[in-house]
């Protein structure tokens, strides 16, 4: 595997909290992940001590090989706008833009000018009043035009409408196409996003749970649905994420998947199968890792 | 809606590139400084006439840019730090950069007091003997070390502006507080010693055995001293 990111045993703890309890997981090459996880999941904490704006309590972080902190090797080839991202007070998309191109050795200006276009950015208004969506924007843009080899884009979305997401999801696939990078997509907009990534990073309360292919992630579980007693007998010594009960009809959703004899059995006997969404998956493990672990703490 | 414009070439130099992305705050680093230093000499202009003896009239409101560059040296981190990590700009770079762009800030105000010198001296002070830059005891040393004088003491402030903004970015609201205080607190309690050990004396010709230029080079040396200060706290501060 080729990696450009590598993170060993990393924990970052703030006075009483831990954001990031001793995580493992290696980036790779040319890829799009998908970081997800729930609000004060440790996402952001994450990407900012892989780009050096914060520090690591313990642990590794390695990019290219090398520890990115004071590195402007490394650095010139990341970029991290966050969502929070704060610009000079006096700045206007356009002076943003300008620094970006300054700092940034792949920044390309036509795809830039392109996306300001679509995006409808304002280039003489100060920054600071802009609206929320044109400030996301300029931030989208940002990462999108600096190509960096690994660019992070930390919840992007927030503000957009429909339209401009669309735009952002159909550029960036185009341009990832025509200039392989490694992306790495922070979101809580799991279903809108799963169709681009091709790896899921998930974080719960600063644990990874979740660092698999989003196919091999697709596949993890299965949803059935039919006459209650026959689900439960399927399903029966099956770990078990989610169970609904709607008078005489079950659906519970479990982990691993039949194999083909099973999936013939079971449809015979009238049950229904279904594959289970990204965002479901997530949502449900997750779920079921908290109720396990309140579990575990009442035993 | 927009017009393209032509990328501008990659830095090989990304510390100067630091200057350049400072000066996106036109306002709060040039025109805001001229503001107050025309304001200043306009306000001393009109208090000169006012002193009621002939011989050099010396006001010291001319001074009030140069405590601007407190300012200069907050908003210097506040305003532009979180963008540079957003460019990728290392802490080092984004430190040199600042303090260039307080070095060529600091030289351009020592400038102008210098010419304001010129003109006070050629104009037996504005006409009427005033004095606002031309201040006879920083120029006994010559010109050059006058304008060292004022470079010295707009730097200094620069930085102890930057390094204060960086603790607070760093530390908070209570350390910068607190390390007012401790300061405030160690200066009385040194004149306190000072007049009741009556040292007066000592102290003031020691001042007067080193001179203008070596003050003035204790002055950059210490200020010197204060931006290495800021680079440490600067290393470890995050957005």
């Amino acid at each position: 595997m080729d990696s450009v990111i590598q993170v060993r045993d990393l924990t970052k703890t703030y006075k009483n909290t831990t954001a990031l309890d001793g995580i493992d997981f290696d980036i790779e090459r040319n890829t799009i992940y998908g970081l997800l996880g729930r609000n004060g999941a440790g996402k952001t904490t994450a990407m900012s001590i892989l780009t050096a704006q914060n520090f690591a309590t313990a642990g590794s972080v390695r990019v290219f090989g090398e520890d990115p902190y004071e590195n402007p090797r490394v650095l010139s080839r990341m970029c991290f706008v966050r969502e929070s991202q704060k610009y000079p007070d006096e700045a206007t998309a356009r002076s943003a833009f300008r620094s970006a191109a300054m700092f940034f050795p792949n920044w390309d200006q036509a795809f830039c000018d392109r996306l300001i276009d679509e995006f409808q950015v304002p280039m003489k208004t100060i920054i600071k009043k802009l609206s929320r969506g044109q400030l996301s924007a300029v931030g989208v843009i940002i990462g999108l035009a600096s190509r960096a080899e690994i660019t992070f884009f930390d919840e992007p979305y927030l503000g957009l409408d429909a339209v401009a997401r669309q735009i952002f999801y159909d550029r960036l696939l185009e341009d990832y196409a025509e200039h392989p990078r490694t992306i790495i997509l922070s979101s809580h907009l799991i279903d809108e996003i799963s169709h681009l990534i091709e790896r899921v990073l998930v974080i719960d309360k600063g644990r990874i749970i979740m660092d698999q292919s989003a196919e091999e992630a697709r596949e993890r579980a299965t949803n059935v649905v039919g006459d209650a007693e026959a689900v439960e007998s399927l399903v029966a010594g099956r770990e078990v994420l989610h169970r609904e009960g709607l008078g005489r009809v079950a659906s519970v959703t479990f982990l691993g998947t039949l194999t083909e004899e099973e999936r013939r059995a079971v449809e015979a006997s009238g049950l229904e199968l279904a594959p289970v969404p990204l965002q479901q998956l997530i949502v449900r493990l997750t779920q079921h890792q908290n109720t396990s672990e309140t579990e575990g703490a009442l035993r | 809606m927009t017009t393209a414009t032509a990328a501008p070439r990659p830095l090989t130099n990304r510390t100067l590139g630091v200057v350049r992305l400072q000066l996106i705050n036109t306002q709060s680093l040039v025109w805001v400084p001229l503001i107050v230093l025309a304001g200043a000499v306009a306000i001393s202009l009109m208090i000169i006439p006012l002193i009621p003896f002939e011989s050099t009239r010396i006001v010291g409101s001319a001074q009030a840019p140069l405590w601007y560059f407190v300012a200069l040296g907050v908003q210097a981190m506040t305003l532009a730090f979180p963008f540079s990590q957003a460019m990728s700009i290392t802490r080092r770079e984004f430190f040199v950069g600042t303090l260039i762009l307080g070095v060529i800030a600091s030289a351009m105000m020592a400038s102008i007091f210098i010419l304001l010198a010129g003109f006070e001296v050629l104009s037996d002070g504005y006409w009427m003997n005033g004095h606002i830059a031309y201040l006879p005891y920083l120029f006994e040393s010559g010109w050059i070390v006058g304008w060292l004088i004022y470079f010295t003491v707009t730097m200094f402030l620069f930085v102890i502006g930057f390094w204060m903004a960086t603790i607070w970015k760093r530390f908070g609201t209570f350390a910068v507080v607190s390390i007012g205080v401790a300061l405030a607190l160690l200066v009385t309690f040194a004149i306190f010693l000072i007049t009741k050990m009556q040292w007066w004396v000592a102290v003031v010709s020691w001042f007067v055995d080193i001179g203008v230029l070596g003050v003035t080079l204790g002055g950059l040396a210490l200020t010197a001293v204060l931006a290495l200060g800021t680079y440490a706290t600067l290393r470890r501060a995050t957005v």
